[in-house]
């Protein structure tokens, strides 16, 4: 323990040196320090081990409201003998002045023998017996007064239970008082010696929290400079597409369930307009009638909707710039129009990398994948065989999580199908590759509540350190 | 995604010859995912296109290719049909649903466990490829409480029968109004007064498509011959379906007999294709060099039938394999044969340079600035709900963009701004230590047709001294700072911003957005009980 000692404490030390056992007043009174800086220094000089604090209790009485009242004005049989003093008084005119105390008064003059009571044919009379001196119980009154007694100073305790039985007379109140006394060690402090102007920098000290970007944008921000670093250009789309691009593109059939209400948010009374050239939609449109044997429909193609993946973008992109080489990447929010829970939120982030190649693979695929994961610290993976609706072949990751020790699946990836390309005039093979971002920053973050990410808990979001 | 419950030992006697962990490891690498696992079974989620997985028969039957037990196809052997074997088709029903296909099958054994695969099976067929039992549904039939022929035909709603699991004869009306699957399917029968039904010879009503079957004809375990039929408003669909159930029968040991419908029969619905596939594309795609003959040792691994003449491949998949469209998805079977933990990955040859979006580069070096100037980042969604938007912060939401049925009623509008987000944020975090000052970057939504998207950046301080100086102060630095920007204020009047107090952001003569201090009423409205400043900027109308 810090042996630097705040001014305050040296003054107490200095005080206890001279004489060995104070109470908090006491102290107070002697050393002219205030009420909280005194509470302080003791506390201090507790903590630190240099004095002991004895508490004890004392019990006092006060006088309660209407105690304070009698003090003034005197008790009920007071003031009725002062009223009789002079002459005697008929009994109504008594009671139009005592109100409430009459019976009380009455009561307690006759007990005490002060009064005689009386009776003609107007009713009753009250005359005074003797003026009577000050009854014990109205010196206890006086006794205590406007302060506080100590129990055991008040010693006629006949007259005290007498007053404790008039209502709220009396209060007995209990006052904790805490005595200081130094410890072994602090006799021995030479006060004016010790640390001259030093400060204790062992003490805690106010937080400040510094402002900081979030968690989850940290953990995008992180797979992003993984992407670009394996050779990836970024590129962007909106979040809400036409139903052709999120899905007929994507060689979704109209009525994959997919498709519907229940799992993807449509925007509601709003259709598309020039979403994509005749020539994309007729050849889309064809491979739908010619793989999926329906009626392919424009006005399903045309509604909005939130995109469902980031692989609307991808598709986009590829129809645009029919590229022979390409390495591009695309992250953003995703939306699902599913019940928000622990593990499921409407709107959430993807990303999602492809590679156009004349000679890439499958296994290329895989290569670039193992890359992902090293750089993100994961180097325990397998791959499965899995089924997406426009990869042929299809491949899921599993990655081996060290703290929860077990498999968790992230991305998926394969090669978009000749049905999703060839429309587009796409003939090279498309690596695809990509999933969801949060997943990975709840492993990152040991969350086991996705909607953490954005309920923006203050405490969270200060707390959370940076690096993990 | 479905899930199938294996039992080990009954899956370990299907396919024969290898022991349970061999099965268990195998599984993942047939695509099945397993779910859960114990002593006794394995709970595993098959994907959508291959609902012959949905039994331990057709995932048994996949793991003996996988494990070399059995390879190459497992054919269906559909015995001709006797002269009775046959579903005559009256022609008012084509209007309704108009496909029906029919199968027998003999001399099998049911238990209780296959019973609950079937229904199982049966179920899941109807949400997959039955779209819900408008494209195709399935009735399985006791065959010897039946009198074939059968006759597929229109009755009216008045027509009565017994429902499976119930014993009173009821209307078609009344099954459509009062049970669990009239309720839920009736829809797919529209308005006209006649429904599809299948009557047996002796005009006892077997089936009530796509609706509910008779309890005439209720499967038990006693039951040794079965009739299936599927009807349904696409051909395609109704085939695919029954050639599904068909081989699952089979691997149950059931004898198939064909049934003749008006136009085809069972038999010629559910022959295997042939597709060719060329060798190269196989090794270009997976980055391999097999020969033909050990590409076409994979296929027969996957249970199809393969013969190579050269690099030229001739491809036999059976019908229930609807999953494959063409080469390619041939080209993922022979991965499969192969085995995917034997593919050693590698990198592609080609060497290209990455770089971030200009937006992503732009936003970074926004949100620097804003850390810098204190101002802790938040994310909110860009799908909120009216009552943030635009009740408590008194905006005008005449052009409020909605999502139509969201399953959350806090998220059914498209933000048109960001701080209104922020400003719940504030009021979730009432007790946290303050000052609080956050700020978020992201997509804001507004227009009509197209909808336009921008980009947006909002900050809001709450403190008990923030007011309208400290709030442009943190402006007019973030723009400086970033681009070297010399904004303007203007007085300006927002029914979320103090009367008074409020001003519009200025770059050149343009509204770039709107700075102030948040109106008392609105602070209200959040329950927020200090005052709190803000401002947000449209970076997509000066800076992006």
């Amino acid at each position: 323990m810090s042996q630097v000692l705040h001014p305050i404490e040296k003054t107490i030390i200095k005080l206890l040196q001279a004489e060995k056992n104070l109470t908090e007043s006491q102290i107070m009174e002697k050393t002219k320090l205030s009420a909280d800086q005194t509470r302080r220094g003791i506390e201090w000089l507790r903590l630190k081990n240099l004095a002991v604090v004895q508490e004890s209790e004392q019990l006092f009485f006060a006088l309660g409201k209407n105690g304070l009242v009698a003090n003034k004005e005197g008790l009920p049989e007071r003031k009725l003998v002062n009223l009789v003093s002079g002459a005697p008084v008929p009994f109504d005119e008594l009671r139009k002045k005592l109100l409430d105390e009459m019976n009380v008064a009455i009561a307690n003059a006759k007990k005490n023998d002060w009064i005689t009571i009386t009776k003609n044919d107007s009713g009753s009379i009250v005359s005074l017996k003797t003026k009577p001196d000050p009854t014990s119980e109205e010196k206890i009154l006086s006794q205590i007064g406007e302060g506080k007694v100590q129990q055991d100073q008040i010693k006629d305790s006949a007259a005290l239970e007498s007053l404790k039985k008039r209502p709220d007379y009396i209060i007995l109140e209990s006052v904790k008082t805490k005595t200081l006394s130094l410890s072994e060690q602090a006799k021995s402090i030479d006060v004016d010696a010790a640390d001259s102007g030093a400060i204790d920098v062992e003490a805690d000290v106010p937080m400040i929290h510094a402002a900081k970007t979030h968690p989850l944008k940290d953990t995008i921000g992180e797979i992003r400079e993984i992407f670009v670093s394996l050779g990836f250009t970024e590129i962007a789309g909106n979040l809400a597409q036409p139903g052709f691009w999120n899905f007929d593109a994507l060689f979704t059939p109209q009525d994959h369930p997919a498709r519907e209400m229940q799992d993807t948010f449509y925007i509601k009374d709003k259709l598309a307009q020039n979403f994509a050239t005749q020539a994309q939609i007729n050849s889309v449109s064809a491979s739908h009638k010619k793989g999926w044997k329906y009626p392919w429909n424009l006005d399903a193609a045309r509604k909005m909707v939130l995109r469902t993946h980031t692989t609307c973008v991808t598709i986009k992109y590829l129809a645009e710039h029919k590229p022979s080489e390409a390495r591009v990447f695309s992250l953003g929010r995703v939306f699902r129009n599913e019940k928000v829970s622990y593990k499921h939120l409407v709107e959430f982030n993807q990303v999602e990398g492809i590679v156009v190649g004349k000679n890439v693979s499958l296994r290329d695929l895989m290569g670039i994948q193992t890359q992902f994961y090293k750089k993100l610290g994961l180097n325990k993976i397998k791959f499965w065989p899995t089924f997406f609706p426009y990869t042929e072949p299809s491949l899921q990751t599993m990655v081996y999580n060290e703290k929860l020790d077990k498999w968790i699946e992230l991305f998926g990836m394969g090669i978009f199908r000749p049905e999703v390309t060839r429309p587009f005039g796409i003939t090279r093979p498309v690596l695809a590759w990509g999933g969801g971002i949060e997943r990975i920053a709840m492993l990152k973050y040991g969350l086991d509540d996705v909607r953490e990410f954005y309920n923006n808990n203050l405490s969270w979001l200060r707390s959370t350190p940076k690096c993990q | 995604m479905p899930v199938v419950t294996l039992y080990l030992s009954r899956l370990q006697k299907l396919v024969g010859k290898t022991n349970k962990n061999k099965i268990i490891d195998a599984l993942p690498f047939l695509g099945l995912d397993i779910e859960e696992q114990t002593d006794q079974y394995i709970r595993v989620e098959y994907s959508p296109n291959r609902p012959d997985y949905a039994t331990d028969v057709g995932i048994a039957t996949g793991l003996q290719g996988l494990l070399g037990i059995k390879k190459g196809i497992a054919k269906l052997a559909i015995k001709k049909a006797d002269k009775n074997y046959s579903i005559k088709t009256d022609p008012a029903v084509k209007k309704i649903r108009p496909y029906v296909l029919g199968l027998i099958a003999r001399g099998g054994k049911l238990d209780d466990e296959i019973i609950r695969q079937l229904i199982a099976l049966q179920e899941d067929l109807h949400f997959g490829v039955g779209r819900r039992r408008k494209k195709a549904s399935i009735g399985i039939h006791n065959l010897d409480a039946v009198k074939l022929p059968l006759l597929y035909t229109v009755k009216s709603r008045d027509h009565k029968f017994v429902p499976l699991a119930t014993d009173k004869k009821v209307s078609v009306s009344q099954i459509l109004d009062t049970m669990d699957a009239g309720k839920e399917y009736s829809p797919i029968l529209g308005n006209a007064s006649g429904v599809p039904m299948i009557l047996d010879a002796q005009q006892n009503t077997i089936s009530f498509p796509p609706i509910i079957n008779s309890a005439l004809t209720t499967v038990t375990t006693s039951t040794t011959n079965i009739l299936v039929e599927v009807t349904g408003n696409d051909s395609g669909a109704v085939s695919d379906t029954l050639s599904v159930v068909a081989s699952a029968l089979q691997g149950l040991g059931f004898t198939l007999y064909d049934m003749k419908t008006d136009k085809k029969s069972s038999a010629d619905s559910l022959k295997a294709r042939n597709i060719p596939l060329d060798s190269n594309l196989v090794n270009q795609t997976l980055g391999l060099n097999l020969s033909s003959a050990q590409i076409c040792n994979m296929l027969r691994k996957c249970r199809l039938d393969a013969v190579a003449r050269g690099k030229k491949i001739s491809c036999t998949i059976p019908s229930y394999r609807f999953d494959i469209f063409g080469p390619m998805d041939l080209v993922e079977e022979v991965a499969l044969g192969y085995g995917i933990q034997n593919l050693v990955p590698t990198l592609p040859s080609s060497v290209s340079v990455g770089q971030k979006s200009i937006t992503t580069l732009k936003l970074d070096q926004l949100g620097q600035i804003m850390i810098g100037l204190g101002y802790t980042e938040a994310l909110n969604s860009s799908l909120t709900s009216k009552q943030i938007l635009y009740n408590n912060t008194k905006r005008d939401s005449a052009k409020l963009i909605e999502v139509a049925e969201s399953k959350s009623q806090e998220h059914t509008v498209l933000r048109d701004s960001i701080l209104p987000g922020l400003l719940e944020n504030l009021s979730k975090n009432i007790h946290e230590q303050y000052p609080q000052k956050l700020f978020e970057t992201g997509i804001v939504f507004s227009g009509n047709s197209p909808i336009i998207e921008s980009i947006s950046l909002a900050c809001v301080s709450a403190h008990k001294d923030s007011g309208y100086t400290e709030i442009k102060s943190v402006l007019k630095s973030l723009l400086k700072t970033d681009s070297n920007i010399e904004c303007r204020t203007k007085t300006s009047e927002n029914p979320m911003f103090a009367k008074g107090k409020t001003a519009n952001v200025l770059v050149g003569d343009k509204k770039v957005g709107i700075v102030g201090e948040i109106s008392p009423e609105v602070i209200e409205n959040f329950k927020i009980r200090v005052p709190v400043s803000g401002f947000e900027l449209v970076l997509s109308d000066f800076i992006l």
